[in-house]
């Protein structure tokens, strides 16, 4: 790879490429207000962090980002979407109220926010000296079912509430017919 | 649903569908069916009715049609108009115009049944198309008779009142054309007309769909050689016209 | 030479032999299809351009491209204008991993199986896409099948490979191909001494994909006579061109992906004969063999009924991939027990 030129200009182009439709993407998803728009720029948001994972070494998580956000979250979101109500205007809001919640979200996520980078900055991010694993799908499978086994566990704690919930869910619209 | 009878009717059900498989393969081994229609065209059975035309009487190469208007009192869509004049020295009236209003003509056959002289028929002709209303509203029926005519003409080089022995002769020229008359090569056929094949198979070719385009609109050009090419090239011409994508073939002379 | 020999310039170039093989094969299976379709109904099939219907396709190509692309009014533009490259890029990155031969591949991967299922679940996202943003109420339902024909199929499918990266450990799809070496009983889908559900798994697979593409008798996405064209109504032109593409460079990865999985890739079928040219040779063959099935298929049965679509995935091809899923680990492991 070393001997083509201008190499390093391309890994840093396809670097921006990724951090550019992860950035664009969100930005979509947030601003727009057409709602297929904004599940459409989920996905390209999540393609580019497919694009970041593979720029940390990591194929297997960049795959899985696109077979499951894309191939399955965002289309079961869009199915979502279609199956529910049409569009309607919403309710016009007192614009007191609006201003509060909106300065209240806005305030949380900004804290949120400079607390993270605040943390990222000052981290002492140790460089690995050698790549600690190879990113195959052995190497996950191991620290999936050793070093973070309790994490994985919780996850599907996470799953399991949330299939409780959606039978719920559709439990209590069966009995009110 | 059982386990038993959820796994029997999966088992049949994969069959089912390996038989269709297998038919389907069969099939496709067998020679083709279809006809491929610009190519290849179908003779129309005996009963088809297309419109009505004049029969070519093959013993003498003209209509039998008297003009006595029969044909035109008996069609209950009032689309014939029939014309003739009487000719010296001849007993009947002879036509001179036969017109036919297709796009009222409901193929009812009426005018058929009431000829009393047999000069009406169905024609054998499917495929007629134009992008001309008047070459339907106005089918000159005399015209297609007389391109007929000029065929039958060719192949009876001699009149069938002149004396036959002369064609006979090897070496001398003909008194009627000059065309090649294999026909009337054989010695000693007095009577060419009636023993010569060809008008036999002259009326017997007006059941095909390509001869019979004489007298359809599009066709006047196979009335010279109803040859199986000319015909191909008829049939397409007649779908180039349906789909609209070549100019018409209609020559200016048929919308009279 | 020696630039070319570069990796990315290699990579590059045989990017550009696959766009042209996806694009040719596209327009020529078209062709086939048609021919197939017209010899079991025993009709010729397209016969006039060319030799035998051979220039059909250039002759479709020219109209469909001299055809205006119409945005009609009320559609959403941008996604409208999307959904065809949408569609289309998936099956053309899905290729870039798939061994032709042991060493024609533009870039083989370590987990090259899930590079080919995670690009080839964005069809779906193109497909509902552009059935959304047509606007059209043909289109919306259609795009609601479509959606969830491919969840219902998705699971039995990915099950299955499951069971099949159980038995060959790996997701390189060069190394699966490998260790299918020697005669045609080591292929996958006749090793019933892993497994003695092997060709089962490979009917589910097939069934899966036949799903997955959209293809007769599951093709509830474009079912003409119930929904014109389903989510290509309001396409005109090449944007439908290139959906129809799609379709069949679809199929194309697919029965690659069925050629590696289930009937050993490149290998050829006695354990000989597959280095060099044969390779690529023997892989081809093998995937237009199921090419011409898939078509066979399709002119065979009549499409299915929605709901019996969703009820041969839910109550019988995923109890049935479980089920052998649950096989083939039990008769992997059970052994180690007893040892
Ligand atoms: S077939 Fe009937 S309608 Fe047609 S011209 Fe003869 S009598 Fe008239
Ligand atoms: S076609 Fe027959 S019925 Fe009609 S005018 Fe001639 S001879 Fe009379």
């Amino acid at each position: 790879m070393n001997a083509f030129p201008f190499a390093d200009y391309l890994v840093t182009a396809i670097f921006a490429l990724a951090v550019g439709l992860t950035l664009v993407g969100a930005l979509v998803a947030a601003l727009s207000t057409r709602i297929i728009r904004g599940v459409s720029g989920l996905m390209i948001c999540c393609v580019g962090l497919a694009g970041l994972f593979y720029f940390l070494n990591s194929p297997f998580l960049a795959l899985m980002e696109i077979l499951i956000y894309v191939g399955a979250v965002c289309v079961t979101i869009v199915f979502g979407v279609m199956l529910s109500e049409p569009d309607e205007p919403a309710e016009p809001e007192k614009p007191g109220r609006a201003l509060l919640w909106g300065g209240t979200a806005a305030a949380i996520c900004l804290a949120v926010f400079l607390g993270i980078a605040h943390l990222a900055v000052n981290a002492p991010w140790a460089t690995p000296a050698k790549l600690t694993t190879d990113g195959s799908v052995r190497a996950i499978g191991v620290s999936l079912l050793t070093t973070y086994s309790l994490p994985f566990e919780l996850i599907s704690v996470v799953l399991l509430v949330a299939i409780l919930g959606a039978l719920v869910i559709a439990r209590s619209g069966r009995t009110k017919e | 649903m059982s386990l038993k009878s959820a796994v029997r009717e999966t088992l049949t059900g994969f069959k089912s569908l390996l038989t269709g498989m297998r038919i389907t393969a069969r099939e496709a081994t067998k020679p083709i069916i279809t006809v491929q229609y610009p190519h290849e065209t179908l003779k129309m059975p005996d009963r088809f009715r297309g419109h009505v035309q004049l029969i070519l009487d093959p013993e003498t190469g003209k209509s039998r049609c008297t003009a006595c208007g029969l044909c035109v009192r008996a069609c209950p869509s009032d689309c014939l108009e029939v014309d003739g004049i009487k000719r010296e020295g001849e007993k009947k009236k002879s036509v001179t115009e036969y017109k036919l209003d297709f796009t009222k003509c409901s193929l009812c056959g009426s005018c058929v049944e009431a000829c009393p002289s047999d000069a009406i028929e169905y024609s054998k002709a499917y495929n007629v198309v134009s992008r001309d209303r008047d070459d339907f509203a106005k089918m000159d029926l005399v015209k297609d008779l007389d391109a007929k005519a000029k065929v039958w003409a060719e192949t009876h080089p001699t009149p069938p009142a002149a004396p036959a022995p002369v064609a006979a002769t090897p070496g001398s020229p003909t008194p009627a054309t000059s065309a090649p008359a294999p026909a009337v090569a054989t010695p000693g056929s007095s009577t060419p007309a009636k023993a010569a094949p060809a008008p036999v198979a002259g009326r017997a070719e007006a059941g095909t769909p390509g001869s019979s385009n004489p007298a359809t609109p599009p066709a006047p050009a196979a009335a010279n050689s109803p040859t199986p090419s000319s015909s191909i090239a008829n049939a397409a011409a007649s779908t180039g016209a349906a789909a609209g994508a070549t100019p018409s073939p209609q020559p200016e002379s048929k919308t009279t | 030479m020696s630039f070319l020999a570069l990796e990315p310039i290699r990579v590059l170039l045989y990017l550009v032999g696959i766009c042209a093989f996806v694009g040719g094969n596209a327009a020529y299976l078209v062709l086939a299809e048609r021919k197939g379709a017209g010899r079991i109904q025993r009709r010729p099939g397209p016969n006039e351009a060319g030799w035998a219907g051979i220039l059909q396709p250039l002759a479709d190509g020219i109209k469909l491209l001299a055809k205006q692309v119409m945005v009609p009014p009320g559609t959403d533009a941008l996604l409208f204008r999307a959904a065809p490259l949408m569609v289309m890029a998936p099956p053309l990155m899905c290729l870039a991993t798939i061994p032709f031969g042991d060493t024609v591949v533009a870039r083989n991967l370590n987990i090259g199986l899930l590079f080919v299922f995670s690009f080839g679940s964005i069809n779906v996202m193109a497909l509902m896409l552009g059935g959304w943003a047509s606007r059209n109420k043909y289109s919306i339902i259609s795009a609601a099948r479509v959606v969830s024909q491919n969840v219902a199929y998705e699971i039995p499918m990915l099950l299955v490979v499951i069971t099949l990266l159980m038995i060959t450990g790996t997701m390189d799809l060069n190394e699966i191909i490998k260790q299918q070496a020697g005669w045609f009983w080591n292929w996958n889908v006749l090793k019933i001494w892993v497994n003695p559900l092997m060709p089962v798994t490979f009917v589910i697979f097939f069934t899966c994909m036949l799903a997955e593409t959209n293809r007769a008798p599951f093709d509830m996405a474009e079912a003409e006579s119930e929904l014109v064209a389903g989510a290509f109504t309001e396409y005109g032109g090449m944007g439908f061109g290139v959906f129809f593409m799609a379709e069949y460079a679809n199929i194309v990865v697919g029965c690659c992906l069925a050629t590696i999985l289930f009937f050993g890739g490149w290998q050829s079928p006695f354990g000989a004969l597959s280095d060099g040219l044969w390779g690529p040779i023997w892989f081809l063959g093998k995937t237009y063999a199921l090419i011409f099935t898939v078509i066979w298929i399709r002119w065979t049965f009549p499409r299915t009924q929605f709901y019996s679509l969703l009820n041969l995935s839910w109550k019988i091809l995923i109890p049935l991939s479980l089920f052998t899923l649950l096989l083939t680990g039990a008769m992997m492991k059970l052994p180690l027990l007893f040892k």
